[in-house]
C-alpha cells in the first residue's frame, strides 16, 4: 500500500520536472512558427527536405534578404534577385508560400533557427541529403494500395478527397488525375520520400492546407502515397503518354473530314435539295421580313 | 385459300369537279394539329402536274415502293439491309420544302391594327415557326394549271410520251386536264408496313385498313421514304408519322369516311372485297404487264359458295360476307371491269381504284392551211401562222377514244403500268354506256350502233343500265356499303359483358340539385 504510494509521487514528480524542463526548452514565438509554418518543408540541420536546410541561414543571407523572401517570395523571384531566382531554380521551382508574419515574427524565427543551428550543427554533418532520395523500392502492396488511394478507389481513412481531384501522375495504373495542381510524376526525384511525407502529412500550400483541415492524412496513409509516387517516378519511362496535345485536335479534325468523306461518297446518291428548288430559285423572293 | 375482307374505295375520275371539299373535310377533322399542317391526308391533283409532295411519282427521287428482285420482290428504298444501313439519316426522305411550308394570315390584323396611314393587311405567317413568310408553295400551288412548265411539263408521267404529243397537250388554249384525288391506297401489299423497324404500322384483320400505332412509332421515318404514294407524313411536333387512317371510328358506326360522305360529285364508293391473302406475295412479284390483271385475280367472288365457306371458316361475319355481295367496289372493278389501280407497277397492290376520266371532248391535231382563212380576217387581227388545226369536230357524236384529248400512253402509265389496252377497255366501256343512254333517252343513235358498242365492250344493255344507276343515280347507301365493325364481338373478347348487366340505364350520372321542402 505504501509502496503504490510512493510509486505514484515518483510518477507525479517525474512528470512535473518534464513539463518544467520542456516549458524552460520552450524558447518562444519563434520556434512555434517554425514548426508550424516551416518545418514541413525546411530543417535545421536536418538536411535538404522540400526547401535549403535552414542551419546557418542567417550568417549565407543578410536578414533584410530573407524577410523579404519569406514575407513573398515569389515577387522577390519576380523582382529579378539573383540569389532568389538561383534559390528557386536549385530547389525545383517549387514555389515556397507567402508567409503572413510580420517582421518582427520573422525576425524570431530566424533568431530560433540561428540557436538551434548551433545545436544541431554536429549532426547536421552526420547526414547528407542526397542520402535521403535514394531508398529501397517500395513494396508492391504498398505502391498498389497508394494507387488505390491516389485515384479514390479506396477512401482516405478521415475523408479528405483523392489526390487525383487536384494532380495527375503519369501512370498506367491509375486514371488521369485533375490539372487543378501540380503534375506529381517526377516529385518523388525532386523531395524524395522525406519531402513527400513531410508535405502530405503537413501541407505548406493554403488550398492543400484548407482542403485537408480536420481530415488529416494518417501516417500509414501518406507512407504508401509516398511509396506510390516513388513507383511512378521510377516506372515513369515505361507509361504511355497520356498528354497528346494538338496530335488529337489535328487527328480529329482529319478524322472528320475523312467521316464526312465516307458519308458523302455513302450517301452520293441522297435527296440533295427540294424537288421544286428551281421554282423557288427563280422566284428570286426579296424577303420583307422585318 | 385465306379469305379475308378488305375496304376498298372507287373514285369515279369523270365526275370529280376539284372542289376540295373532300380534302378540307379531311383536314378540320384529323390534320388541323400543330406537327400536322402540312399534311393532307386527302389531296386533289391536277393531271398532268407534280402534285403533293412535287414529284411523288418519281421513284427514282423518293425510292418508294416494291421492286422486282429476281423471282420475288424487294422495297426500293427500305427494307432489313437498307433499313438498317441508313437507320440514322435516311437519304431520300421529302423534305417541307417538297410538301410545303404551312401558312395561315394574320387576320386579327384587318380588325385590330390601330388607325393609320395604310389600309392594315393580313400578313401571311409559317405555321411552322410563327414568322411572316413570303409563301413560295402551296399543296396544290398547281391546280387547274395544266399547262405551266413547272408542274405540268415535269408531270413524271409524261417521260412516255413524244415531243409532239407533250407539246399539244401544252398549249394553253387547248388545255386538257383532270383531277386526281388521293388518299392511301391500304394497300394489300404494304410498302409502309414493310419498312418499320419499330413494328409500328399494321393493317387491321378485319377490314384491311393500315394504321400506324403512335404508341409504338420511334420515328424512324422508312415508311414515309417506303410508301410510293407519299400518303405517311411524319408529325414534327409529336415526333411520329402518321397517315390516313380511313376515318376507321366513322368507319365502325356505319357512316362513310368524311372525305367520301362530304364529296360533292360523289365521286366515291366503298365497300368490301374479299380477297385471297395467301396470293399476295406471288401476285405482286408478277411481270408489270400482268400485274393489272392479276390483281383483279386476287378478288374474290362473294357469291362463289367455295368462298363463301372459306370465308366462315376464317372467321369473316355472315354480315361482311353479305356487304361484300353489295360491295359497289366489287362491282367497279370486277363485275364490270371499270376501274383500275393507281400506279400498279409499285406493287403494293392499292385497295383504291379509279375510273379513268373519259374527257368529254375528243379532238385531234391536224396539219392545215391557215391561208384562206387569215385572208378574210382583218388587218387589225392577231393572225397565227400555225400549219396546224385543233380539230375537235368528229364524224359522229362521240368520237372514237383514239382521238381523246389525253394520250392514252399517259393515262396508262399512271393507271395501268403502262398497258394501253387496258385503258382502251375502260374507256370504250364508258363511252358503250354514254351511247346506250343516249339511244335510250333522246333516241338520235341508232339502236344499231348503241348495241354494236356495248357489245365491243362487252356490255349488255342490263350492265350498261346498273352502271348508269351506280355512276349518275345512286343513293348514299348504294355507294358505301359499309360492313359492320362487330365492336361488340371485339369488347366481348376483352371483357365479360354481363358485368355490367343490371347496373347501366336509366338513371344520373351526376347527382340532381337538391330541393329543400
Amino acid at each position: 500500500m505504501k509502496i503504490a504510494f510512493l510509486k505514484k509521487r515518483v510518477i507525479l514528480f517525474s512528470i512535473l520536472t518534464m513539463t518544467m524542463l520542456s516549458w524552460q526548452t520552450q524558447a518562444g514565438p519563434g520556434e512555434n512558427n517554425f514548426k508550424t509554418a516551416c518545418s514541413s518543408c525546411h530543417t535545421i540541420g536536418g538536411g535538404k527536405l522540400v526547401g535549403p536546410d535552414l542551419a546557418g541561414v542567417s550568417e549565407r543571407r543578410s536578414e533584410e534578404w530573407l524577410i523579404k523572401f519569406i514575407k513573398s517570395s515569389q515577387s522577390l523571384i519576380k523582382s529579378g534577385d539573383a540569389e532568389a531566382i538561383a534559390v528557386f531554380k536549385k530547389f525545383f521551382k517549387i514555389p515556397m508560400p507567402d508567409q503572413p508574419f510580420s517582421n518582427s515574427e520573422i525576425k524570431d524565427i530566424i533568431s530560433y533557427i540561428g540557436g538551434a543551428s548551433t545545436q544541431t550543427a554536429d549532426a547536421a554533418a552526420a547526414t547528407t541529403s542526397d542520402e535521403a532520395i535514394v531508398a529501397a523500392e517500395p513494396s508492391a502492396i504498398d505502391v498498389a494500395l497508394g494507387a488505390d488511394l491516389f485515384q479514390g478507389t479506396v477512401r482516405l481513412k478521415n475523408g479528405g478527397a483523392a489526390c487525383n481531384s487536384c494532380h495527375d501522375v503519369k501512370n498506367d495504373a491509375v486514371i488521369g488525375g485533375g490539372i487543378l495542381a501540380k503534375d506529381l510524376t517526377s516529385t518523388f526525384s525532386n523531395m524524395g520520400a522525406a519531402g513527400i511525407t513531410s508535405i502530405i502529412g503537413t501541407p505548406p500550400f493554403p488550398v492543400m492546407e484548407a482542403a485537408y483541415k480536420d481530415k488529416e492524412i494518417t501516417k500509414d496513409e501518406v507512407r504508401v502515397l509516398a511509396a506510390f509516387l516513388q513507383h511512378a517516378h521510377s516506372k515513369k519511362a515505361n507509361q504511355q503518354s497520356r498528354d497528346y496535345g494538338l496530335v488529337l485536335i489535328v487527328a480529329g479534325i482529319i478524322g472528320t473530314i475523312v467521316l464526312l468523306g465516307l458519308y458523302s461518297f455513302l450517301w452520293s446518291g441522297r435527296k440533295k435539295e427540294p424537288v421544286n428548288q428551281a421554282i423557288f430559285a427563280r422566284q428570286k423572293i426579296v424577303s420583307t421580313d422585318e | 385459300m385465306d379469305v379475308r375482307s378488305q375496304i376498298s374505295m372507287i373514285f369515279h375520275l369523270d365526275k370529280c369537279i376539284g372542289c376540295h371539299t373532300c380534302s378540307v373535310a379531311c383536314k378540320n377533322i384529323w390534320t388541323d394539329r400543330k406537327g400536322a399542317e402540312y399534311m393532307w391526308w386527302n389531296n386533289v391533283e391536277t393531271k398532268p402536274g407534280t402534285g403533293y409532295p412535287g414529284k411523288w411519282e418519281d421513284q427514282e427521287i423518293y425510292k418508294g415502293g416494291w421492286v422486282k428482285d429476281g423471282e420475288g420482290i424487294k422495297l426500293k428504298g427500305a427494307g432489313k439491309k437498307k433499313g438498317l444501313l441508313n437507320i440514322f439519316h435516311n437519304p431520300h426522305l421529302p423534305v417541307i420544302d417538297d410538301y410545303y411550308e404551312p401558312f395561315t394570315y394574320k387576320y386579327l390584323n384587318l380588325i385590330e391594327a390601330p388607325a393609320a396611314d395604310d389600309q392594315p393587311t393580313a400578313r401571311p405567317v409559317s405555321l411552322i415557326t410563327g414568322k411572316p413568310i413570303d409563301i413560295k408553295m402551296g399543296p396544290n400551288w398547281d391546280d387547274d394549271l395544266s399547262g405551266t412548265p413547272d408542274y405540268a411539263r415535269n408531270d413524271p408521267n409524261l417521260k412516255k410520251l413524244s415531243k409532239a404529243e407533250q407539246e399539244a397537250m401544252f398549249q394553253l388554249e387547248r388545255m386538257a386536264f383532270y383531277y386526281l384525288p388521293r388518299i392511301c391506297n391500304h394497300c394489300l401489299n404494304p410498302a409502309c408496313v414493310a419498312s418499320c423497324p419499330s413494328g409500328a404500322i399494321y393493317k387491321r384483320g378485319e377490314d384491311g385498313v393500315v394504321l400506324i400505332n403512335q404508341d409504338k412509332c420511334r420515328a424512324w421515318r422508312m415508311c414515309v421514304t417506303a410508301c410510293p404514294y407519299k400518303k405517311t407524313y411524319y408529325n414534327w411536333n409529336s415526333g411520329k408519322s402518321e397517315k390516313c387512317i380511313l376515318c376507321y371510328p366513322r368507319l365502325e358506326t356505319g357512316q362513310a369516311p368524311a372525305c367520301m360522305h362530304s364529296c360533292v360529285g360523289r365521286i366515291r364508293y366503298l365497300g368490301n372485297i374479299l380477297y385471297d391473302a395467301d396470293r399476295i406475295h406471288e401476285i405482286a412479284s408478277v411481270p408489270e404487264d400482268q400485274l393489272v390483271d392479276k390483281q383483279m385475280e386476287l378478288m374474290l367472288d362473294p357469291f362463289d359458295p367455295k368462298v363463301i365457306e372459306a370465308a366462315k371458316k376464317n372467321g369473316v361475319p355472315d354480315s361482311t360476307i353479305r356487304s361484300a355481295q353489295r360491295s359497289p367496289a366489287y362491282k367497279f372493278i370486277k363485275t364490270w371491269g371499270l376501274a383500275l389501280p393507281l400506279h400498279p407497277e409499285y406493287r403494293t397492290l392499292p385497295s383504291l381504284f379509279y375510273v379513268p376520266p373519259l374527257l368529254p371532248v375528243m379532238a385531234s391535231v391536224s396539219d392545215t392551211k391557215n391561208t384562206e382563212q387569215q385572208a378574210k380576217i382583218g388587218e387589225v387581227a392577231k393572225v397565227w401562222d400555225d400549219k396546224w388545226l385543233y380539230n375537235t369536230t368528229t364524224e359522229e357524236l362521240f368520237g372514237s377514244i383514239e382521238d381523246a384529248r389525253m394520250p392514252m400512253e399517259y393515262m396508262a402509265s399512271l393507271f395501268s403500268a403502262g398497258n394501253t389496252e387496258q385503258i382502251k377497255d375502260r374507256l370504250k366501256k364508258l363511252m358503250a354506256v354514254r351511247i346506250h343512254r343516249r339511244w335510250t333517252t333522246v333516241g338520235d343513235i341508232s339502236e344499231e350502233k348503241a348495241k354494236g358498242a356495248l357489245k365491243e365492250a362487252g356490255l349488255d344493255g342490263k350492265m350498261a343500265d346498273e352502271i348508269y344507276y351506280l355512276t349518275s343515280l345512286a343513293k348514299f347507301d348504294d355507294r358505301f356499303v359499309i360492313p359492320a365493325a362487330h365492336r361488340e364481338q371485339a369488347i366481348e373478347m376483352l371483357e365479360f359483358t354481363g358485368d355490367k348487366k343490371g347496373s347501366t340505364g336509366f338513371g344520373f350520372k351526376e347527382g340532381t340539385a337538391k330541393r329543400g321542402l
